[in-house]
């Protein structure tokens, strides 16, 4: 079986009729690198898909195409049936889609509830002012909501630990109006007790069915634990698509131990055409 | 980027976050000292202040009514030119254009003037001008993507050029801010008799005395400007993503902040600063002077006052207040010198090692400041 997973097998795009975002045939190249080749992709509603990938694969472009951060060169995206073309990552988030990107998209010099609202501030009327006393309110209860640990919030993030910028950044983007969440590494950086508490809020996310995510991650057991569905991205393509039930930490091992056999050989045969 | 903070980096010792309380609370208990080491501005105002205090004790003027008129004009145009120009610096850029909006905005004023429009219009189109050079900046730093120190510098090179070839080089009397001179008879009690005596009094316009000729214009415009511009940075969206692409670009980005648009409105911002200053000083002067090197002798002074205020050159920290005393701070430099009779020679000279001494003196106060602020 192993050995009729070469990289050639690309999943075509699929659909299901309670599809809330749709990926079809997205390619993005940044000057002789090709990023993405062909991605096919799409995201049930309330379901947790995790996205699997090495470093370099091309998981994090994919992750910034949906997120309106970059256009693709070619393909297509729907969101909820409809053509979705982000202007930017203000119009995706308008639009219902909101990311926790790999560095955090966290400021320094801020305070935590500066960046918990950044972009969405609450202002003042008629003078727009920023209303911070509201900022700090709302902070507080959604971190004590997801149980995150940050004994002031009026200090800059630069002062806090790694773990708990990351808890920010993924609080900030949960607390947001969004039903489809992004989230690209959310347990890097961070102890086991912080990750934990990470994984225990998207199960609870994906108990009340109110979003959709696509998370990626490293650890194939959290993988398995936390996620309906896995995608596999190689090489800038989706070779794997399977409900998490029907496959095992020991497939999703081989898959990429076999990948990379593959591309040694390929490696070697090429350097010895040459000579 | 991330070490552009204002205490050392967080390290994993704090992890549990019980490291930022009890140092605020001793913050609390060390009294008015340590509020004011605490503000990112404080370290100037302790130097400003041992400064003005060296004068007073050095020269029997210094702490005077009439010299804190003269002092005004060394300081608040600065403070206004280095109000704008914290806005780019805060972005992690530079704008050397202000020497040139400076320069130009009165010339092309007087121009409008002359050419029959009417005072405060023109004053408009000309400040209008400066903020579509302003934009000029912001696109080729943000959109086309060159180095803001040079696109500025060209636009500096540029500007002065064309102010030399609009004014063909001869300095003209500022519109608006000519000097009447009317006789007035006063009473005088001499002995018990009323006697009158006449005397002449000169004064200008309505305009002039608003636009930089009153004794205190300057001062009020300086006051008004940083007290508007400091709220903006502090207390609206537009200060905190200012911050936040200084902080970190590619993060602030990500975030959703309008990279490009927030740039562009802080380059027109620090543009039109300048022009009002080049026309508040023209109109102080009674006089505009096409002079490139005088206009970047402001233009240093300027980035001075913002860096000595407490504005990092590398961006993402800064205050409009801070660049307002380290302005005040420069002025008291000069004014103090001249007071205390330094040779004309001797006082650049004075003012460049004053300027080593009192800022080597604000590094350690700075430290100071930092184990208030964070342990």
């Amino acid at each position: 079986m192993a050995e009729t997973q070469p990289i050639e097998t690309v999943v075509p795009p699929t659909s299901a009729p309670d599809d809330v975002l749709r990926v079809e045939h997205i390619s993005k190249r940044f000057g002789p690198v090709t990023a993405l080749r062909d991605v096919n992709l799409h995201l049930r509603k309330g379901e947790v898909l995790g996205l699997l990938g090495d470093n370099g694969s091309g998981k994090s472009t994919l992750i910034k195409t949906i997120s309106g951060f970059q256009k693709q060169d070619s393909g297509e995206m729907f969101l909820h049936g409809e053509p979705y073309r982000p202007r930017g990552v203000d119009d995706a988030r308008s639009q219902g889609i909101d990311t926790v990107f790999q560095d955090l998209a966290l400021i320094d010099e801020l305070s935590v509830y500066h960046n918990m609202f950044l972009c969405r501030e609450h202002v003042h009327h008629p003078i727009p002012l920023l209303a911070n006393r509201r900022m700090k309110q709302e902070t507080r209860a959604a971190l004590d909501e997801i149980g995150i640990n940050i004994p002031r919030i009026d200090v800059a993030v630069a002062r806090l630990s790694g773990g708990q910028r990351q808890a920010i950044a993924v609080a900030r983007t949960v607390n947001s109006e969004a039903d489809i969440l992004l989230l690209d590494e959310p347990l890097a950086a961070m102890g086991a007790k912080e990750g934990s508490m990470i994984l225990d809020l998207v199960a609870r996310l994906k108990a009340e069915g109110r979003v959709s995510i696509i998370m990626i991650l490293h650890n194939y057991v959290h993988v398995l634990q936390a996620c309906d569905r896995v995608s596999m991205i190689q090489d800038g393509v989706i070779t794997l698509d399977k409900p998490t039930n029907e496959t095992s930490v020991e497939e999703l091992t081989e898959i990429v131990v076999n990948e990379y056999r593959r591309a040694r050989e390929q490696e070697r045969s090429e350097r010895q055409v040459p000579g | 980027m991330s070490s552009v903070t204002g205490g050392p980096p967080a390290s994993e010792s704090q992890a549990g976050g019980e490291g930022p309380e009890p140092r605020a609370r001793s913050l609390d208990t060390h009294g008015p000292l340590a509020r004011v080491l605490s503000l990112r501005e404080g370290s100037i105002i302790v130097v400003a202040i041992v400064t003005a205090v060296y004068f007073s004790l050095e020269t029997n003027n210094f702490l005077t009514g009439a010299n804190f008129k003269t002092l005004l004009p060394y300081f608040a145009p600065l403070g206004i030119l280095a109000a704008g120009e914290v806005f780019v610096m805060i972005l992690g850029e530079i704008d050397l254009s202000i020497g040139a909006m400076y320069l130009f905005s009165p010339i092309l004023f007087y121009k409008l003037s002359t050419a029959g429009i009417s005072l405060v219009p023109s004053v408009v189109i000309a400040l209008l001008c400066c903020m579509a050079v302003g934009a000029v900046n912001g696109f080729f730093t943000a959109v086309v993507g060159i180095s803001s120190f040079v696109a500025t510098l060209g636009m500096l090179f540029t500007f002065e050029g064309l102010s030399l070839i609009v004014s063909h080089g001869a300095p003209v009397n500022t519109p608006g801010a000519q000097v009447h001179q009317t006789t007035v008879k006063v009473e005088h009690v001499v002995n018990g008799h009323h006697i009158f005596l006449t005397e002449t009094v000169n004064h200008v316009g309505t305009f002039a005395k608003i636009f930089g000729a009153g004794t205190y214009s300057e001062f009020i415009w300086a006051l008004v400007i940083v007290f508007l511009l400091q709220t903006t940075l502090t207390f609206t969206r537009w200060g905190l993503h200012t911050v936040a692409i200084g902080s970190n670009k590619l993060g602030a980005a990500e975030a959703g902040v309008s990279v490009r648009l927030i740039t562009i409105r802080n380059f027109v911002l620090c543009s039109l600063t300048a022009g009002l200053v080049g026309i508040l000083e023209a109109v102080r002067a009674g006089s505009v002077q096409p002079d490139p090197s005088g206009a970047n002798e402001i233009l240093f002074f300027a980035i001075a006052s913002a860096v000595i205020g407490g504005t990092l050159l590398a961006g993402g920290s800064g205050t409009v207040i801070g660049a307002l005393i380290g302005a005040l701070f420069l002025g008291i430099l000069q004014d103090g010198l001249i007071l205390q009779g330094v040779n004309a020679n001797y006082k650049l000279f004075y003012l460049g090692l004053a300027i080593i001494v009192a800022m080597t003196v604000n590094v350690y106060v700075q430290r100071a400041r930092r184990g208030y602020h964070s342990g």
